[in-house]
């Protein structure tokens, strides 16, 4: 049933693409809109068993497909998020055709995404993290201006390193063992002894990953592309794209094929504990309020590393809702973003100020949505940096957790200050005609932050059931 | 009898109280009269309580490590309980016509009926715990009734409040070293000796009862709050019911919870602690020139004689000072009464501006001098007979503490001959000139006490005779101790004292010419004047004292503060936007420098994992 998701959208793009009339592309919205929900309601209402599906298709086409808790989350992220993507894109795209074309590579990051997380293969993983690349470059590119360019640029030469050096080490791999698939792979490499080799491609993978998650100090890139972003595309990056790219491939790769050892472990806490440092102090000397979110999101993400650092199950754990709470924080926060630009045309946190009560909507969820990143119960961002946090104390790491705990005050600090500047505040005359913004970009920012209170308040009846199914006991 | 019964004298006040505090105040009358109704009914559930021979408890378990929510009922708190409800009645009917065109009366009579309920629910439970809470609550109905109506008693009840509170501390850690002795909170069911960790929780529970009492050092609040509040609250609390409660929690702990021996150290120091009472005490009142505030001075003096009488652990004290107790609750509330007709007459309590009231009113100066004699032992009042029981327990506990007593005894003969003579004789004012009698609800609680004074006196054996049986069990048999005092010697020397206080007095008068000034010799002798000016000054006042030391630590804490705040706002914020401004601008979109970041991050990260190679 599960290849489902990668079947139907694969349809929908060869459908869309068909010369058969200018009308398909009239439809594509609504490809856009029904794969998600369709994606959304199997995972939540489809009752399917974790482990190995096998697809009608076996026969012909050699594609191993794996379902496990991990990937269920990460399939229940990748639809929210294209959902409200495609709801921001269809209000904001300027014509037609950019509206098509949008919602065409939509569905196909979306079939990549999926394939991404699916996969059990380490050469299906290549190239399904580069069909994302590519269509997150188009993506970006969209609106065909300087910036759009400079940033997809970038963004090109980075992943295209980031790619290349792993495909090396899965050429190493499959060298050393015969094998591509995850479990044939580390099966064969268990019973080697260490291996010169093995652990080259460990360094191959390792750097690799963190260009396409863009950790410190591989992060440049980062708020480049999201500023250049369109805001439909920025939610959609930002909120999913790069992060099932890097981190979880990482977090799949270092799984399922290698185990991690002490000295891996010591890179993947130092590189998570670098990255939330220099993304909070980057984000807290920022005036553009993308390129801020930007910053936060390095941050946040090297608390996930820190998570899947510890290499307990409950640190697996932890990372993996923070990984949730994380990518729809950083949906609805770009939401947010796109809503305040659009009213008011800028994005400069030193002109805009007051808004609080021309757009109470934004504000409130906006407030939610920074207050739950900064960690504050009971809303979801305080669990998962919680159990991370306790991972890291169970397993030792005391300074870590000293150091966690003060950034998540950065990141309530800058936070606070953006909130002040944007929405607090005297009422400024230059916007007093400014409206609340349009339900297309007001209701994916509810819908977001709904999810993120209702993940926190319920926290105990939800994780086991829903965001963990098959891990929630460990919590 | 059943004994949900026992909850009615707590329950019924409470919610009448809460009633009370709802009616607005366009509606007159209407609360002074439930409130009478209230302490009726309270008054004849507790005289069917005291009918009730034997013990009735009650208990709802609350938690399992022993808190039980425990009333009990037997003679000694049956006999307090009432006495409480008597007191409360008369106040009541004082009231009715006292506290008209005074602001927030239902919160008056709110707070007032509250602290009937707390003050029963204190009594009646047998649970250290659920004592606490009711102690507690009498705390916040004090402040309450100081505060009401006046904005410029909010200094005296924040004092009342602070003082009553450290000494409500000492209970609770009293109780809390308690129940790590014992291992129960139910009060019959203690039995400590006084040493070690068990005399440290009997020294608390001493200074927590003492405090409600109000001896020193706890007492500094008393004057101040005679000045700043209703007349009705300092004749209740201060001159009634905390005596009654406090020396009722005194004389639980030293007679059931802690055996006190004769002579130990614990009963020296409650003798001590009585005896400073005393005498120090009633030479600052010897002095006051406002009918009030004299007076609560004395209401701390006279605690004084039943913590020394209780101390002594010799029966005959004990027994005195349970008596005095009794006594002094209806003297002292009669001679605040009186205090307040005058005040509700004339307008002041300045005895400069009093004098001559004798002829004018005459029922509340007759009042006034039977009290007065009641309080200076003047036979045959019941002020007589209590003392004298405690001249006798203290002469043989150590003649130290007897001759505090009996100066103390003189100092009070010649202050009330200073206040009597000032007040109602002498020559008229411009203020005392054209005064009536008080009206009939003012004058009927002060009659009523007045008589009682005299029915303690001349028939002690109503008092003194149950009393004894309360103890009894505790002390062995005793022999009969009411009727005339045994020893005639220590009548004569006390009769020797009076008259001494007599001639002192008109030695005063005559130096002076005036009766205001006929302490004056006193006030101004030499060693004797240094200490009232210092005293006058507060600087003796545990109070002030504390404050001061506070306010020096407070001080070095703000200093202290200031640099913690330094670190938050400046040093961390500075630090925080170097590092974050410096991050900004090593990010300036230059792409090859992105670029050789991640080449030395890539090498880094091999050259860390290949080195074990």
């Amino acid at each position: 049933m599960l290849s489902l998701l990668l079947l139907l959208p694969l349809a929908s793009v060869i459908f869309l693409n068909l010369p058969i009339g200018k009308w398909v592309r009239g439809t594509a919205l609504y490809f856009a809109l029904i794969l998600p929900i369709v994606q959304i309601s199997l995972l939540l209402f489809g009752n399917i068993a974790p482990g190995a599906i096998a697809p009608f298709y076996e026969k012909t086409v050699k594609l191993g497909l794996l379902f496990d808790d991990t990937s269920a989350l990460m399939l229940l992220i990748i639809g929210i998020l294209v959902f409200c993507s495609v709801i921001v894109g269809n209000f904001l795209a300027e014509s037609e055709y950019s509206k098509f074309k949008f919602m065409n590579l939509v569905i196909l990051t979306l079939l990549a995404m999926n394939g991404t997380v699916l996969t059990s293969d380490l050469f299906s993983l290549y190239i399904f993290i580069e069909i994302t690349a590519i269509a997150s470059f188009i993506l970006i590119a969209m609106n065909k201006d300087l910036f759009g360019f400079e940033g997809a640029f970038k963004y090109v030469v980075i992943s295209t390193i980031a790619t290349l050096l792993m495909l090396s080490g899965i050429a190493i791999v499959l060298m050393v063992t015969g094998e591509s698939s995850f479990s044939a792979a580390k099966a064969a490499l268990q019973s080697l002894d260490s291996c010169h080799v093995i652990k080259l491609a460990i360094v191959l993978f390792l750097v690799g990953l963190f260009l396409k998650s863009g950790m410190v100090p591989f992060h440049g890139w980062v708020p480049d592309a999201y500023v250049a972003a369109p805001p439909a595309v920025a939610i959609l990056l930002a909120g999913c794209a790069t992060k099932i790219g890097g981190l979880y491939s990482l977090l799949r790769v270092f799984d399922s094929v290698f185990t991690i050892n002490f000295q891996i472990q010591s890179v993947l806490l130092a590189v998570g504990l670098i990255s939330a440092i220099i993304g909070a102090l980057g984000a807290l000397a920022q005036n553009d309020m993308k390129r801020l979110l930007a910053y936060s999101s390095i941050s946040q993400m090297g608390y996930i590393l820190l998570g899947i650092g510890v290499g307990t199950p409950l640190g697996k754990a932890g990372a993996l809702f923070h990984f949730f709470n994380h990518s729809i924080l950083k949906g609805l926060l770009f939401t947010n973003s796109s809503a305040v630009e659009n009213q008011t045309k800028t994005r400069d946190l030193e002109k805009l100020k007051g808004l609080g009560s021309r757009m109470p909507i934004t504000a409130v969820t906006s407030v939610i949505g920074s207050l739950s990143t900064a960690g504050i119960p009971p809303l979801s961002g305080f669990w998962s940096k919680l159990i991370i946090l306790i991972a890291l104390w169970k397993a030792g790491f005391y300074t870590l957790v000293l150091f966690a705990a003060l950034i998540s005050l950065l990141t309530l600090s800058y936070f606070l200050s953006m909130q002040r500047q944007l929405f607090f505040g005297k009422d400024s005359v230059v916007w007093k005609d400014v409206k609340e913004a349009d339900f297309s970009l007001v209701f994916p920012a509810l819908l977001l932050a709904s999810i993120t209170v209702g993940v926190g308040v319920l926290f105990p009846y939800i994780v086991g059931s829903i965001i963990l199914p098959f891990k929630g006991s460990i919590l | 009898m059943s004994e949900h019964f026992l909850l009615l004298p707590v329950f019924i006040p409470a919610l009448v109280g809460l009633i009370v505090l709802l009616i607005p105040d366009r509606i007159t009358k209407l609360k002074e009269i439930l409130a009478i109704i209230v302490t009726i009914v309270n008054s004849v559930i507790c005289w069917k309580l005291l009918q009730n021979s034997g013990e009735i408890s009650f208990i709802a378990p609350w938690a399992n490590f022993g808190l039980d929510f425990a009333f009990r009922l037997y003679n000694f708190n049956a006999f307090i309980i009432f006495a409480i409800s008597c007191f409360f009645l008369l106040i009541a009917v004082y009231s009715f016509t006292f506290m008209v065109n005074k602001n927030c009366l239902n919160q008056f009579f709110a707070y007032f009926l509250f602290t009937l309920a707390m003050a029963n629910g204190a009594v009646l439970s047998d649970n250290l715990a659920v004592m606490l809470f009711f102690w507690e609550g009498l705390l916040l109905t004090l402040f309450g009734m100081i505060i009401i109506g006046r904005r410029e008693a909010f200094r005296t009840a924040i004092k009342a409040m602070i003082v009553s509170g450290v000494g409500d501390i000492c209970l609770m850690l009293g109780i809390g070293l308690t129940y790590l002795q014992s291992n129960t909170l139910t009060i019959s069911k203690i039995s400590l000796p006084v040493d070690g960790l068990s005399g440290l929780a009997f020294l608390f529970l001493f200074l927590g009862a003492i405090s409600k009492a109000g001896a020193m050092p706890f007492h500094s609040w008393i004057p101040d709050a005679a000045v700043d509040s209703p007349l009705p609250f300092m004749a209740l609390l201060p001159g009634a019911l905390e005596k009654l409660l406090g020396i009722y929690f005194l004389t639980r702990i030293s007679l059931d919870m802690f055996k006190i021996e004769t002579g130990s150290w614990a009963s020296m120091l409650m003798m001590t602690v009585g005896a400073i009472t005393i005498i120090f005490a009633v030479m600052m009142a010897l002095i006051q020139k406002d009918y009030k505030r004299l007076l609560s001075y004395h209401a701390i003096s006279q605690v004084g004689y039943m913590v020394l009488g209780i101390g002594t652990g010799i029966k005959v004290g004990i027994v005195g000072g349970l008596f005095h107790m009794l006594n002094n609750a209806i003297y002292k509330c009669c001679l605040f009464l009186t205090g307040g007709a005058v005040e509700h007459q004339t307008g002041t309590t300045d005895l400069k501006k009093l004098g001559g009231l004798i002829s004018t009113m005459p029922i509340t100066g007759g009042c006034f001098i039977i009290a007065a004699c009641s309080i200076s032992g003047v036979p045959p009042f019941n002020g007589f007979f209590s003392k004298e029981l405690v001249y006798d327990g203290a002469l043989k506990a150590g003649v130290v503490f007897y001759l505090a007593a009996l100066i103390g005894s003189f100092f009070t003969s010649a202050s009330f001959l200073k206040l009597g003579h000032a007040v109602f004789f002498g020559a008229k004012t411009e203020h005392t000139r054209e005064t009536k009698e008080a009206p009939l609800p003012i004058l009927i609680p002060i009659v009523v006490l007045s008589l009682a004074c005299i029915v303690f006196g001349l028939f002690n054996h109503l008092a003194i005779d149950p009393i004894q049986n309360f103890i009894v069990s505790e002390k062995g048999e005793l022999e009969k101790l009411s009727g005339w005092p045994h020893d005639f010697s220590l009548v004569v020397i006390s009769l020797l004292f009076f008259a001494g206080a007599i001639a002192n007095h008109f030695y005063g008068v005559r130096k002076t010419g005036m009766a205001l000034k006929a302490a004056d010799h006193i006030h101004h002798a030499p060693v004797l004047c240094e200490i009232y000016d210092q005293a006058e000054r507060r600087f003796f006042d545990p109070y002030d004292i504390g404050i001061v030391v506070i306010n020096v630590l407070s001080e070095a804490l703000w200093v202290i503060d200031r640099g913690i705040d330094w670190v938050y706002e400046v040093f961390t914020v500075e630090i925080t936007s170097v590092f974050s401004l410096s991050i900004r601008n090593l990010h300036r979109g230059n792409f090859s420098t992105y670029l050789l970041w991640s080449l030395i991050g890539g090498t880094f990260i091999l050259m860390f994992l290949m080195k074990s190679i």
